[in-house]
């Protein structure tokens, strides 16, 4: 033991204490991210298809209603989607083309049919609201499992009901406006329940999930509740007519299909 | 109309939800404050009727159109209640058919055959490539894009888009009617010559072209081809026999175009680029190239384009032209737009010549009432002088205020 020099038996020791330190880590974050791949797996399906009635409230109170169609063929970081406004009358036809990607952040079309062209947003604008809902081009994203490290926090339950509450940092491929997100998942079903998004320490953002129904298996909740801290507005977005596994084709989640009103 | 039968003989049954339509009614009044040598009229009414239905027949098949109904105060409106199909009259119709198309779609091959809106370029201030999109330019700086009639077939493999487009109708822009307010004529003809306007002399061949798209992961280009005609009309001077006055006729310069743009989104900016060469047979008529350069950027509720549109004379023979798309080159163009709430918001544009001898400016403000009308305030101040194509308006300064019904 005498032969052992002291410097060596102090980094033996904090070497020690450093396994002994990161193994909860380690398992915190894998268990984070197992919840998280169950809650993705639960929730794919082949295609989804809805009618969203949004209310959009000002700081001010003023209520604006719009309504879209929201189509997606394929699942988690492989999909495509199309969103059509249908009202207000004056952005009928309106539509948005994501087509997301596993690897990179998604590519994004807006067609304006007063315009008769469509145009891509650039990732420095997915921070922007989208047509005037509390929800950014970004947050219309699909969010695949593998697109952002884990780390669980605890539990807590939201709405009475428990979860798992998990924090989610974007990897260093993905590019996103948000610094880190905190996400609540059911433990009953593995549902999402709640996703706080922060810029630096500061929560920006916050969607809420109520209203949970299990449609062809799959738990969701068809109330989301987006609010904007920074604006001090919210938008409601109810989810009706929702349907899984719609037969759709993959043609009609092209540029070409975006300009077609129908 | 054989070809649209035939389609809908071979069209599988569709429901109601296979139809839909959007339109809008609306009154625009104009306000200018001052005169013009060959204008006192200072107030335009104009009101209008849009109704666009679209009915997809079958999965493959998907008929659209657009009707619109317009009369105003001043008789830029014609005062004739047919249908208008092919709007190449030299005042706006009364009613007109402004698009109708018939979309086949098989995979990733579509066809659009019938009365088409046809727009290439990605810039946003000024589009050297967009051959096929003739506009109304009675009210200059107000203009809009009128349809072509032709076939357009695309093609989209993976990364890569084919656009090819057979237009074999001329469809003109449409220039500011003679003995009005944005008439491009020099003040020195004001009152000395009578101007007779003879019937325009349209190209009879067909015209085409094509475009090949790539979208990457971090850029976006093109390039295209089009052989054709300009839009923008030259003016053939000729003195009549018969009375002291000079007759002027509208012709169309044959033209063949080669151009491209991109557009690569940056850490802070999206830049975009278009450059189109003009080459023209017509002895009168110069061979250009127009370039734009822009950078475009959305942060929070403010939306900001700013950048340069160019020319260079490749070889000048113009005598005397109506040409507003090199009219606003050599100059700076900028937008700006700010969303205040769900409901509302304000607007600016401008252009700057790089000589300071035009400058035009625009801004609005536009509120939503309810879910279906808005109403927009908007004014827009034009200075410069007179040998410049922005600056010879520069009594056209105007106010406007615009209420819109949409459905």
């Amino acid at each position: 033991m005498n032969d052992i020099p002291m410097a060596v038996l102090k980094r033996a020791c904090i070497a020690v204490c450093m396994v002994f330190a990161l193994v909860p880590a380690g398992v915190a974050q894998n268990e984070a991210r197992r919840i998280v791949e169950e809650a993705q797996r639960r929730a794919e399906s082949k295609s989804q298809r809805y009618e969203g009635f949004l209310q959009v409230l000002d700081s001010k109170g003023k209520v604006a209603d719009k309504r879209w169609v929201f189509m997606r063929l394929g699942s988690h970081g492989r999909s495509k989607s199309v969103l059509r406004f249908v009202t207000p009358a004056e952005v009928k036809g309106v539509a948005l083309l994501i087509v997301n990607h596993p690897d990179r952040a998604s590519d994004q079309w807006m067609w304006t049919p007063a315009l008769q062209r469509e145009r891509r947003i650039a990732l420095q604008d997915r921070s922007t609201r989208f047509f005037g809902t509390d929800f950014s081009f970004e947050d219309l994203e699909e969010r695949d499992v593998n697109q952002y490290d884990y780390r669980l926090l605890g539990d807590e339950a939201i709405d009475g009901a428990p979860c798992w509450r998990i924090e989610s940092t974007p990897s260093e491929r993905k590019t996103s406006q948000y610094t880190k997100s905190e996400v609540w998942i059911r433990k009953d079903n593995y549902a999402l329940a709640q996703v706080e998004s922060y810029i630096k320490t500061e929560v920006v953002r916050r969607l809420k999930y109520s209203d949970f129904l299990q449609v062809q298996g799959i738990w969701t909740g068809r109330r989301m509740e987006m609010n904007d801290f920074r604006r001090k507005s919210r938008t409601i977005l109810a989810l009706e007519k929702l349907e899984y596994n719609v037969p759709m084709k993959e043609e009609d989640f092209t540029l070409q299909a975006l300009r077609n009103p129908l | 109309m054989r070809l649209l039968f035939v389609l809908l003989v071979f069209a599988s049954p569709a429901s109601a939800q296979d139809f839909t339509y959007r339109g809008f009614g609306e009154v625009q009044s104009t306000l200018y404050p001052q005169t013009t040598p060959q204008d006192d009229d200072r107030v335009v009414v104009e009101g209008r009727f849009r109704f666009e239905p679209a009915y997809r027949a079958a999965d493959w098949l998907t008929l659209s159109g657009s009707i619109d109904a317009r009369l105003d105060n001043l008789e830029q409106v014609r005062r004739a209640w047919r249908v208008d199909l092919r709007d190449r009259g030299v005042e706006r119709p009364a009613l007109s058919l402004r698009h109708a198309a018939a979309t086949l779609r098989r995979r990733t091959f579509a066809v659009d055959v019938g009365k088409l809106f046809i727009r290439w370029g990605k810039a946003d201030i000024l589009n050297p490539t967009d051959r096929f999109a003739p506009r109304d330019f009675l009210e200059v700086t107000d203009d809009e894009f009128l349809a072509v009639a032709g076939v357009r077939v695309q093609y989209e493999r993976g990364p890569h888009s084919f656009d090819a487009a057979w237009v074999p109708s001329f469809t003109p822009s449409r220039t500011p009617l003679l003995g009005r307010r944005w008439a491009p004529l020099p003040p020195e003809t004001l009152g000395t010559i009578e101007l007779v306007e003879l019937p325009a002399a349209f190209p009879d061949r067909p015209q085409y072209g094509g475009r090949w798209n790539v979208l990457g992961p971090g850029f976006e280009f093109s390039v295209s081809y089009f052989d054709g005609f300009n839009h923008l009309p030259q003016f053939a001077a000729q003195p009549l026999s018969d009375r002291p006055a000079v007759a002027l006729q509208r012709t169309y310069s044959p033209l063949r175009m080669a151009g491209g743009d991109a557009a690569v989104p940056l850490r802070w900016f999206t830049v975009k680029g278009e450059i189109a060469s003009l080459f023209t047979t017509n002895e009168d008529a110069d061979d250009v190239v127009l370039y734009v350069v822009q950078l475009e950027r959305q942060t929070g509720e403010l939306s900001l384009v700013g950048g340069y549109a160019g020319e260079i004379v490749v070889e000048r023979r113009s005598t005397f032209d109506f040409a507003p798309d090199r009219g606003l080159t050599r100059a700076f163009l900028g937008r700006a737009g700010y969303t205040f709430n769900a409901t509302s918001d304000v607007a600016f544009e401008a252009a700057v010549r790089q000589n300071f001898d035009g400058v035009w400016i625009k801004g609005q403000y536009s509120e939503a009432l309810g879910g279906h009308w808005r109403v927009t305030l908007a004014g827009v101040a034009i200075g410069g002088n007179q040998g410049d194509f922005i600056g010879q308006y520069r009594r056209n300064s105007h106010l406007q205020l615009i209420a819109r019904y949409s459905f």
